[in-house]
């Protein structure tokens, strides 16, 4: 019989039978990604260097066609775009949501329960949705715009979208409740007394939140970032519906190439470039951060 | 002391002020659901509940809504069968191929929307399986694996060995420590993650656009498709049936199990 209070180690050769166990326990699951990930992501590498054929069909190759057409000063402007977007939604949300999650692990029982279900519950709101409400809020038969023309703010009613501001907005609100209850658990291992001990030297709390909390989590926020950076890089509905075509990103332009265009090769090769811009930044992160902080 | 009250109540202001701008979009989308007129506009001038009525008398919705639901709860089920297996070799057996499974699993969640669909969709082109309500399902299923494979491994990093030594002090077999230790401690994981997915499969709109959207119009889709050929209000009324949905779904969650430890508290709360 084996011991289920001990974790076997790795480096342990299992007995037979253990090993028949873990071949039974991980058949299906490796034959499940092996079908659906594996094998597409390959399909999906291949298909960037495939032979484009007439009327959307393509048959394998080993062509450079579409990583030549990525060059154009075209595609690197949306290619920067979507990064810079990216970026700055990683930092407005991130700034916004570590204060948000730092006050909730402090609340009483109920009122994080009530803050949390809050949050998960905006996040069983499809994006189509979100975009759509903002749509309505922005619009210019809308109330937001009603009250700041009766507040005298703006001169006349018109609408705020589509623009800039608009698609930031929507983003940082897709991506704000994620934030939150990703921080969620570094926030509640905190410890109370540090910051407390700042305050009673004379450090105000706001002073004691940035100078001693912050870098205590620096780890966690930074990750935080990556995820909004990973998350909004590929932006799709939100430029879509609330930007102008000058805020389109790069996932518009993959869909449109693989579902107006026809053009299934464009658009993989322009996912694999996504891709590997993505890969690059995290590796750049982490060998940033590597020397920096031992704690991350 | 008079910077502890400034600093209580610029807390509570910053905390409302996030908790307005976390609820607008649903105020609007409730709001203009219950409005009288056709035209999109919000505050809403009448109340009616006439795009209610319209939306449940409306077979395209309702059978999108079926849609919908079929696709969530397959997908949530699969990700999970899927995901616990891998989680529990990881614990049970520190086993590198569960490692490496559950290291592909979250990968695949984390890259972009866009390109997990277009690989899908050049997927199912090539086996020859094209616009099919189960394409959405399993291809749901994989790309939202990543999360019921955190979660479980959670769940599993929870249990106390010692309780599990203790049964088997007091005589309990590998088979009876489980039923009696490692189930019972596992299963809010399970529903958390059984909800998660549910939900976020629910939203999804671009997978099952680019996969299926010809054939299968999932809620999402539908909404969107309305969206674009002209505003009606009976979109709205699918909207809320959403939000519904969610917050029942967390809140069950929460009267059943711990939320905040659910979430990644450790440290036990006060009440």
């Amino acid at each position: 019989m084996t011991d289920l209070a001990l974790p076997l180690k790795a480096e342990d050769a299992p007995p037979d039978h253990d090993r028949l166990v873990l071949a039974g326990l991980l058949s299906l699951p490796t034959l499940f990604l092996v079908t659906l990930c594996l094998i597409p992501l390959f399909l999906l590498l291949q298909l960037s260097f495939a032979h484009r054929g007439t009327g959307g069909l393509w048959s394998p190759g080993l062509e450079l066609t579409q990583y030549a057409q990525l060059l154009t000063p075209q595609f690197l402007k949306v290619a920067l775009f979507s990064f810079s977007l990216a970026l700055t939604t990683a930092v407005i949300s991130v700034a916004l949501a570590f204060p948000v999650a730092y006050f909730i692990s402090r609340m009483k029982r109920r009122a994080q329960i009530a803050w949390l279900v809050g949050l998960l519950s905006t996040l069983s709101l499809s994006e189509v949705l979100i975009v759509f409400s903002f749509q309505v809020l922005l619009s210019g038969s809308g109330g937001l715009v009603k009250a700041l023309v009766a507040l005298g703010v703006m001169a006349s009613p018109h609408s705020l979208y589509p623009n800039f501001a608009a698609v930031m907005v929507c983003l940082v609100y897709l991506v704000l409740p994620y934030i939150i209850l990703f921080l969620y658990p570094a926030m509640s291992q905190l410890d109370d007394d540090i910051p407390a001990a700042a305050t009673t030297m004379g450090a105000s709390p706001a002073r004691a939140f940035l100078t001693v909390v912050a870098p205590m989590v620096k780890g966690p926020l930074l990750s935080a970032g990556l995820l909004v950076v990973i998350f909004t890089v590929g932006s799709y509905l939100t430029p879509l519906v609330l930007g102008r075509p000058q805020q389109w990103t790069v996932g518009i332009i993959i869909s449109n190439a693989a579902m107006t265009t026809g053009n299934m090769p464009l658009a993989a090769a322009q996912a694999v470039a996504l891709v590997s811009l993505m890969a690059g930044l995290l590796g750049l992160v982490r060998l940033l951060t590597k020397g920096g902080s031992p704690a991350s | 002391m008079n910077g502890g009250l400034l600093s209580t109540l610029l807390r509570r202001g910053f905390l409302a002020l996030v908790a307005a701008f976390i609820a607008a979009p649903l105020v609007v989308v409730i709001g203009v659901s219950f409005n009288e007129t056709r035209r999109m506009s919000f505050p809403p001038t009448a109340l009616s509940l006439k795009w209610y009525r319209a939306f449940f008398a409306d077979a395209a919705w309702m059978k999108s809504l079926e849609t919908s639901l079929s696709i969530s709860v397959l997908a949530a089920f699969i990700a999970v069968a899927v995901a616990l297996p891998i989680a529990y070799a990881v614990w049970r057996y520190n086993s590198k191929a569960a490692k490496a499974l559950a290291g592909v699993g979250s990968g695949l969640f984390l890259l972009p929307g866009v390109v997990t669909a277009l690989m899908f969709s050049a997927f199912w082109g090539v086996v020859g399986h094209v616009g099919r309500i189960e394409n959405v399902v399993l291809s749901h299923a994989v790309i939202l694996l990543g999360i019921p494979v955190a979660m479980l491994s959670v769940g599993f990093q929870s249990i106390e060995r010692a309780l599990i030594e203790a049964a088997q002090t007091m005589g309990a077999g590998d088979a009876e420590a489980f039923r009696m230790v490692v189930r019972p401690a596992m299963t809010p994981y399970i529903l958390c993650a059984l909800v998660y997915v549910f939900v976020l499969s629910l939203n999804e709109y671009l997978i099952a656009y680019m996969v299926a959207g010809f054939s299968v119009q999932t809620l999402p889709i539908r909404i969107f498709t309305s969206l674009r050929s002209g505003y009606e209000p009976t979109m709205c009324v699918g909207a809320v049936i959403f939000m519904a949905l969610g917050f029942s779904a967390f809140s069950l969650l929460a009267a059943i199990g711990d939320l905040p430890k659910l979430m990644g508290r450790h440290r036990p709360l006060e009440a």
